[in-house]
């Protein structure tokens, strides 16, 4: 083992000079630029929904809509701020009320119209597009979020990696329903919920790692 | 909606009134014993914010500097020394790979105290993963349960055992070696000796007393 004094003697000497991170409200921000940019080409190449004007009348797709929207950005922010050390974790109640408004429009339209669910309502071909959507969108944002936030892997890796994949999930809910018309409340709920789940899922069970991954823990050093 | 507040441990804001710090004040003549004051926060504020510009002699500082800091946040959760000192250096490595993230506009410690803490509990529950399928030897149990594992000590006693033996004086030897190193009985022993069963066992009484003393002698010596 290393003594102290030499340790911080080598530490000196490696201390090459850093650019500090921009403030975390900044960050998110060019975040969710990027997410912006990504919808938008989608958008070009694919084409929004058909009936989009006419859903976006009705109160609870509106809704739901803008509260999946509003938990992507919100959740976006606390997933840089929780990223800083000097940061409370109470940030990452940030996105609860949207969240749970966001959840609770999918229930309600569950609710009222449980039966729309035709013999026919899933579709192979419908749910394989929407799954290349989902790809196309949660991965570019995903890697993005894990480069930027790689600094946080030694501090607090599960909180960052659920406030972030849930930014993710949000936001490629909310490109579903942008792109993809998903009426059979079913499907709604399955692509919502299950987007969300299997994303969150998913950065938790190889969040650590991927951190590894993008940010050793150890340091090189020149000794 | 939570505002900004921070994890305030070690609690303490910025700088309180009459602090009279230059740029890099002389924070590592002040032993920092458990807890930082507002002063020593000031001052590791400015080293770090030099050693993000590369000054090596801030950066140098400022890690001795809070060295003992950290040394007694890592006391609290670890008794052994060398974890203590690895606890250190894991937070100094830490420190060091991310200091990037800290933000001179705010305070030094709570972005210090949660990389520390992150780091002592990240260590204590290595620990609990490995000390639960491990078994720790310690130096003193060095006798183990098998009795052929402790030969060296019995060769030993029994050297031990047959120079004191030929201390005794010749009558007493010979009872010993009669009745206990060849297990006569004390009327086989009488008939080869030539002696009277009362004698031998008087004689057996007194190589005992003595064997004993020298034995106890020996033993006190080394």
């Amino acid at each position: 083992m290393i003594a102290t004094p030499d340790l911080i003697e080598s530490l000196a000497a490696n201390a090459m000079p850093v650019r500090r991170l921009r403030p975390p409200f900044v960050r998110a921000g060019f975040w969710l630029l990027l997410a912006v940019v990504i919808l938008v080409l989608f958008g070009v190449g694919h084409g929004v929904r058909a009936n989009l004007m006419e859903r976006l009348q009705e109160p609870t797709f509106a809704i739901g809509m803008a509260a999946s929207l509003l938990t992507g950005v919100l959740a976006a922010v606390a997933a840089f701020m929780v990223s800083l050390p000097d940061r409370s974790r109470l940030w990452l109640l940030l996105p609860a009320p949207s969240l749970v408004a966001w959840l609770s429009t999918i229930g309600y339209g569950c609710l009222t119209n449980w039966v729309s669910l035709g013999p026919d309502g899933i579709r192979a071909g419908t749910a394989l597009e929407c799954f290349a959507t989902l790809v196309l969108i949660g991965m570019p944002l995903s890697l993005a979020m894990l480069v930027m936030l790689r600094h946080a892997a030694p501090i607090r890796p599960m909180a960052v990696t659920m406030a972030g994949s849930l930014a993710v999930a949000a936001i490629t809910a909310t490109a579903l329903a942008l792109f993809h018309e998903l009426d059979a409340t079913v499907m709604i709920l399955m692509w919502n919920l299950g987007t969300a789940i299997l994303i969150v899922g998913l950065a938790g069970a190889v969040g650590r790692k991927a951190f590894s991954w993008v940010a050793p823990r150890s340091v090189a050093l020149h000794v | 909606m939570p505002s900004g507040a921070r994890n305030g441990r070690p609690p303490l804001t910025l700088v309180t009134e009459n602090s009279s710090v230059h740029a890099g004040g002389e924070a590592e003549l002040r032993p920092a014993m458990g807890s930082a004051t507002a002063t020593d926060d000031l001052d590791w504020s400015i080293l770090m914010a030099r050693a993000q510009g590369g000054d090596r002699d801030a950066y140098r500082r400022l890690l001795v500097a809070i060295a003992p800091y950290l040394r007694s946040l890592a006391l609290r959760h670890h008794r052994n020394s060398s974890d203590v000192e690895d606890a250190v250096q894991d937070i100094l490595l830490t420190l060091h790979a991310i200091r990037h993230t800290y933000d001179p506009t705010r305070p030094f410690t709570p972005w210090l105290a949660t990389i520390a803490r992150r780091r002592v509990v990240d260590r204590l529950r290595r620990q609990g993963r490995s000390t639960s399928r491990e078994v720790a030897l310690d130096a003193e149990h060095e006798t183990f349960a098998a009795p052929d594992a402790n030969l060296q000590e019995v060769a030993w006693y029994k050297r031990a055992l047959r120079r004191a033996v030929e201390q005794l004086p010749a009558g007493q030897r010979q009872a010993v070696t009669l009745l206990k190193l060849r297990e006569m009985s004390l009327k086989e022993a009488a008939t080869a000796s030539g002696q009277s069963v009362p004698a031998l066992k008087i004689s057996m009484h007194r190589a005992l007393k003595n064997l004993r003393r020298i034995l106890n002698s020996w033993s006190g010596e080394t």
